[in-house]
């Protein structure tokens, strides 16, 4: 399959810092499959991210949606066939799940546009599809840390996006909210055909979601491809400076910190 | 689906029933502040004349006479109206003296709130003002160089305070740009700034060489109303209606988009800087056409966003409409007070400046969020 996002020679930092935070030769999110960053707090899988979805543009490097040059389109069209879910924290707690969702399609719209039909449509098809049109008119401010986390991810889907790119989705979340989370993201994936870029802490969890791994140590990408070729007692020591053994599934049994 | 036909039925859905009542309420109270002002002062008129000189049908009933009052004789006359007419002693006093206070006063409260919104969503701190990124001290500055230094262009104080105001809005922001800007930053670079111009506005009170100066100075610096009539409103009205209302309606969604966070807003497609500094300078417009009429107003555009937030929501369609409302509303009570307490109290006739009311309205009003609820400050 033709690569959704690809981006060659990067070498990504902030204004702030004086080195690069992440560089790599190339990286893939292969189209319509889960692709999930991996690595130790610090490794850059964050930084990495906002890379490839526009929002952190490289120092150098170029970061291809397709054919297009991520760093040279507009935003707006951007934002329809590349939707980001930051860490942002805090949403007004007055605003409702319904209103929080239709600002996914703000890309589609212009300064006094209404919403149109399709736009309707898209919201209450990706309220559907994340579970959230249960409680559609509940404020925010109510909601769980989990429903909250699917509002969001609603509010991304109504952008009617092929690519979908997540950063730490189910850090701070309960252990039944991440799972919920991740179902809905393999759920998106395996509807839609959506591809997605996903940063997660746990490789175990990456390990079962996601069809491809991208394990980075340092800002370099350390190994990368299906979980099962990837995840190596080896690269738990290398990578996550873990002793672990890993059986077949990939399983993980982490033993203690090297 | 029951909600689809609800919210596809139109787009004015979010004008319900809480804002709308919210609304007129705020309405009711300026009106009726506003016929206390009319009737008080000098001239001794009851309700029922101040009522009947309001509505007098020799002004309303003759374009070239309405036409004279909002436009002014000059403009008036350039376009063909006449500006001779006749009109009764206390049809007169009402629309050349007390009236125009009112309206001036309304359009000053409006100003403030929207500014007031358009800032606390900016710096995403509910506590934020108009002045928090150095308008206030910048006019403040700039009214002192004025009195102090070049005493001879004082009819140039309007400008001079608005120009004050601006530039320094505009050094606050090129402190806080680094590749950028944030909320924290520009907060931070408002207080620089604010800091070193206030220290130099103090100092210039002692090259003051009057007490009328320094009264003067003091009336600009805490906000007035007195004297304020339809040249007053002549210079605000335009910005209100060509800027501050026109950026308000384009603004409100992306103001409410700005909301979800920077990174949120951006992979949503908004330009964030350029965005955030568009309707930076929609709030400080708004902000320099109140202090070039009225001076430095403080509290108005800090309290009554606040208000109007916990009655309808952070919806800036929402609390754009009803700050329209409540900030006339409690400009227009507070300045009734300013102008009447005093006189009514005390018999002297002296005024209090319009911004010393409104401050001791709005600390007490603080002072009891805090008591009555745990967090204060997030949006």
């Amino acid at each position: 399959m033709s690569p959704a996002v690809t981006g060659d020679d990067l070498a990504v930092g902030y204004p702030t810092t004086d080195d690069p935070i992440v560089e790599c030769e190339n990286v893939i999110l292969p189209d319509g499959e889960i692709t999930a960053l991996v690595g130790p707090n610090g490794s850059g899988k964050s930084t990495l991210l906002k890379a490839l979805s526009g929002q952190l543009e490289p120092w150098a490097g170029e970061v291809h949606l397709g054919d297009d040059d991520v760093y040279a389109m507009d935003k707006k069209p951007l934002a329809r066939r590349l939707a980001l879910l930051s860490q942002d924290g805090d949403l007004p707690g007055s605003l409702s799940v319904r209103e929080l969702v239709q600002h996914g399609r703000h890309p589609y719209r212009g300064f006094l546009e209404p919403l149109s039909e399709p736009d309707h449509a898209a919201v209450d098809e990706a309220l559907e599809l994340t579970g959230t049109d249960d409680f559609a008119d509940d404020g925010v401010g109510n909601l769980s840390g989990g429903q909250r986390q699917l509002a969001r991810i609603a509010m991304t889907l109504a952008q009617e996006p092929d690519v979908l790119l997540l950063d730490e989705p189910t850090t701070f979340l309960d252990l039944r909210h991440q799972l919920g989370v991740l179902d809905a993201v393999r759920a998106l994936n395996d509807e839609r055909g959506v591809t997605v870029g996903i940063v997660l802490h746990d490789i175990a969890q990456a390990a079962r979601y996601a069809d491809n791994l991208i394990a980075l140590r340092d800002g370099v990408p350390y190994d990368w491809g299906p979980p099962a070729e990837v995840v190596t007692e080896q690269l738990l020591a290398d990578v996550f400076g873990v002793d672990a053994t890993v059986r077949a599934g990939p399983e993980i049994v982490p033993h203690q910190p090297l | 689906m029951a909600e689809r036909t609800e919210t596809a039925v139109g787009r004015w859905e979010w004008f319900d029933a809480t804002l709308v009542s919210f609304c007129l309420a705020a309405f009711g109270l300026t009106s009726v502040a506003a016929l206390v002002q009319v009737r008080f002062g000098t001239y001794p008129l009851t309700f029922w004349e101040a009522w009947r000189s309001v509505f007098d049908p020799a002004v309303w009933t003759q374009p070239n006479v309405l036409a004279t009052f909002f436009l002014g004789e000059r403009a008036a006359g350039a376009l063909g109206f006449s500006t001779e007419y006749d009109l009764t002693t206390a049809t007169t006093i009402v629309w050349n003296i007390r009236l125009p206070r009112v309206f001036t006063a309304a359009l000053v409260g409006l100003s403030l709130s929207i500014s007031g919104t358009i800032f606390q969503a900016i710096t995403r701190n509910e506590l934020a003002s108009p002045f928090i990124l150095g308008v206030s001290s910048g006019a403040g500055f700039a009214v002192l160089v004025t009195l102090v230094l070049i005493p001879s262009f004082g009819f140039l104080l309007p400008l001079t305070a608005a120009v004050g105001g601006t530039v320094a809005f505009l050094l606050v922001y090129a402190i806080a740009w680094q590749g950028g800007t944030s909320p924290v930053r520009l907060v931070l670079a408002g207080v620089i700034v604010g800091t070193v111009l206030n220290s130099l506005q103090t100092a210039l009170y002692f090259f003051a060489t009057d007490l009328g100066t320094v009264q003067q100075a003091i009336s600009w610096t805490t906000g007035s109303l007195t004297g304020a009539d339809w040249a007053q409103f002549r210079i605000i009205l335009p910005f209100v209606l060509l800027i501050v209302i026109p950026g308000t309606v384009l603004g409100a969604r992306q103001l409410n988009v700005l909301l979800l966070g920077e990174s949120t807003a951006s992979a949503l497609g908004m330009r964030v800087e350029r965005m955030r500094f568009a309707l930076s300078v929609i709030g400080i417009v708004a902000a320099s056409a109140a202090v070039a009429v009225a001076g430095v107003v403080s509290f108005v555009g800090l309290v009554v966003p606040h208000v109007v937030r916990t009655v309808v929501g952070s919806d800036h369609k929402r609390l754009l409409v009803g700050c329209a409302f409540a900030g006339p509303a409690l400009l227009v009570v507070a300045d009734t007070g300013a102008r009447l307490f005093l006189p009514v109290v005390t018999g002297s006739p002296t005024q209090l400046p319009v911004g010393v009311v409104t401050g001791i309205i709005g600390g007490p009003y603080f002072l009891y969020l805090m008591r009555r609820r745990q967090q204060l400050g997030e949006l």
